[in-house]
């Protein structure tokens, strides 16, 4: 999208409104301000990633890549196992990552990272092809001071491209570290659930693309509860450790709109064990900023008053 | 190659860049860093410079009217250059800086950027009708009632716009950042100290003697009520800078900015009214009120974690 925004707000539109400079410059100051009618909700959607069938293709990178017309990233060995994409950023919405977990420590004692002590080796790879998740009550959105960033008719988190003026707020935010600010053009940029693809009936591209459905697509409930399915069958083909991250709320975090079946420690797949909402601190922090300018206000008037003439 | 092998969280235990090669992801910081550096730090300082001033004048011109109206005519126009300038270096710090209008088509009351845009808007229209008729009167068109209308319309916009920065820097999900739950308290606080010292530079240059001998004993109160927030924000920040620096470090950085900021001041004021003293008092005050926000504003810039994040 970076790359297509810089050639196409070259180009002449058709939709370019005539006149001169002088139009443009009121056309720009105007365009912001006209807020058009919402679409009508539909029936919210998500993503369900079972990590467990991942086999590390990155079809879904390619096919995000493609779909979204986004720029490579250049290539560099990263050295960490196969992920050279190394992370998300505003160029790059989908990202395969890979763990190791092998048993071969010089110990050889049979203590691997992922296992308490006790805890036999499972010698495995862990693939998990991570994005943009979503939130309900997302911290990227709640930051937005332009409005830029919005739940669309679909529940998913959307960054309106046009309206976005690269503040970072949404950067700093975000505790999955999704979002980014792009350099060519200076806004952020995540995943947009394929919202195009979405309005035309289809699914996103990475689930189109996905060979061994790990990526799964649909109503937010149907594939809920689809998961819980999955992991109750996990837990009867002796896979215990299976469960969801992100389907339902925690004390300090909304459910996801794109969560995981994992089956390792949330860390050990680069995501935060406990995802916390700043959100949850704001009232307090007003508080104690009102508390600290009011002490100072209060301090000098009494010294003003008890010294004055 | 293999994930590594202790049992590690991001936050608790990092390792130093280059003791190990990074394999896995327990040991990276999962949060990215926004694209703010410096002039953040200096945006942070003429915001509280800017409307700390405002409020020490307005505060005191209402206090005492018969001792501080010469000096708070001329504050008002200095706190809107000094705005003006802070406004500048935000819209300037903006990836679009073209788009910086479009923070005004919405108001997001749980937004702090937001409430932060309207407040300033606000603050800087009567705060520009409080500059305009004071240096309307000092040319001898003296509408009082006006400026003194204009100045308590400003007074809460002033107030929100210096309450919010340290909200929208604490409600966020960065290392450190996300701890500092007095960085608000701190902030506000010390727009009010540097306001104050702004104003007993201005009356002392102004050869205002009675305003300037109750501006210093006001001065002193509050550089010394400004010690609360400010360890409160450094007992929130322990954790973060435990996990950047060596105690060795901490203490001696602890140490020049309390000198710096507390004692130089203090000691200065506590000695001579002269002009020099007072003027070289405030510098190192907003020397060192500009090193604690840069201080702030670099640690998850430093952390040894956010290596990946650039």
């Amino acid at each position: 999208m970076a790359s297509r925004e810089k050639e196409l707000s070259k180009l002449t539109q058709t939709s370019d409104p005539p006149g001169g400079q002088l139009a443009q410059v009121a056309e720009r100051l105007i365009y912001p301000f006209l807020h058009g009618e919402p679409p009508k909700p539909q029936t919210p959607t998500g993503f369900y990633t079972d990590t467990t069938v991942c086999i590390g293709c990155k079809a879904c990178e390619v096919a995000c890549k493609q779909w979204n017309q986004l720029p490579s990233d250049g290539f560099e060995w990263s050295g960490n196992s196969y992920d050279n994409t190394t992370e998300l950023s505003a160029s790059t919405w989908r990202h395969v990552k890979f763990i190791e977990q092998f048993a071969d420590l010089p110990s050889g004692n049979g203590v691997s990272l992922n296992t308490t002590p006790g805890e036999s080796i499972l010698n495995r790879w862990l693939m998990m092809s991570d994005h943009c998740k979503h939130c309900l009550a997302a911290p990227c959105n709640q930051a937005c001071p332009t409005g830029a960033i919005i739940h669309n008719e679909f529940e998913n988190v959307y960054i309106q491209a046009d309206i976005c003026n690269g503040c970072s707020c949404c950067v700093a935010a975000c505790p999955f570290g999704v979002i980014t600010r792009s350099d060519m053009g200076g806004h952020s940029h995540k995943c947009t659930l394929c919202y195009d693809r979405q309005r035309d009936g289809l699914e996103p591209a990475c689930a189109k693309a996905c060979p061994t459905q790990s990526i799964h697509f649909g109503p937010i409930d149907e594939i809920r509860e689809n998961a819980r399915k999955r992991v109750e069958e996990l837990h009867r083909r002796g896979v215990p450790q299976a469960y969801l991250y992100g389907d339902a709320a925690s004390e300090t975090y909304s459910e996801m709109h794109s969560f995981y079946l994992l089956v390792d420690r949330p860390s050990v797949y680069g995501l935060p064990d406990e995802p916390f909402n700043p959100w949850l601190h704001m009232m307090g922090d007003y508080a104690r900023s009102i508390v600290g300018g009011l002490a100072a206000i209060v301090a000098l008037f009494i010294a003003l008053f008890l010294l004055r003439p | 190659m293999h994930a590594s092998t202790t049992s590690q969280h991001a936050l608790t235990q990092p390792r130093l860049p280059g003791e190990v090669k990074e394999v896995g992801y327990e040991s990276m910081t999962v949060t990215k860093v926004p694209d703010w550096y410096g002039m953040i730090a200096w945006d942070a300082l003429l915001n509280g410079m800017a409307t700390g001033l405002f409020m020490a004048a307005a505060v005191s011109e209402l206090a005492a009217p018969a001792v501080f109206k010469p000096v708070a005519k001329v504050a008002y126009p200095v706190a809107l250059v000094l705005l003006l300038v802070d406004l500048t270096m935000l819209v300037f710090d903006l990836g679009d800086p073209l788009r910086f209008h479009h923070m005004l088509r919405v108001f997001k009351p749980y937004s702090p950027m937001s409430v932060g845009t309207w407040c300033l808007t606000i603050f800087s229209l009567p705060l520009t009708a409080a500059a305009g008729l004071s240096v309307l009167a000092l040319l001898g068109f003296d509408f009082e009632w006006a400026r003194i209308l204009a100045v308590i319309a400003a007074l809460p916009f002033g107030f929100g716009s210096a309450a919010y920065k340290g909200v929208l820097l604490s409600t966020n999900a960065q290392p450190g950042w996300k701890d500092a739950r007095w960085l608000g308290g701190y902030l506000t606080n010390s727009a009010l100290l540097m306001g104050c010292g702004e104003l007993l530079v201005l009356s002392a240059v102004m050869g205002n003697t009675q305003a300037t001998d109750i501006l210093r004993t006001a001065f002193i109160v509050l550089l010394l009520l400004n010690l609360i927030p400010l360890g409160l924000l450094f007992a929130n920040l322990q954790l973060a800078h435990a996990r950047l620096y060596t105690p060795a470090q901490q203490w001696r950085v602890g140490l020049l900015l309390f000198a710096t900021g507390v004692l130089i001041p203090l000691s200065l004021t506590l000695l001579s009214g002269g002009l020099v003293f007072i003027f070289v008092a405030i510098i190192f005050l907003l020397l060192a009120s500009w090193s604690i926000r840069f201080v702030y504003i670099k640690i998850p810039h430093t952390s040894p974690l956010a290596l990946r994040s650039g």
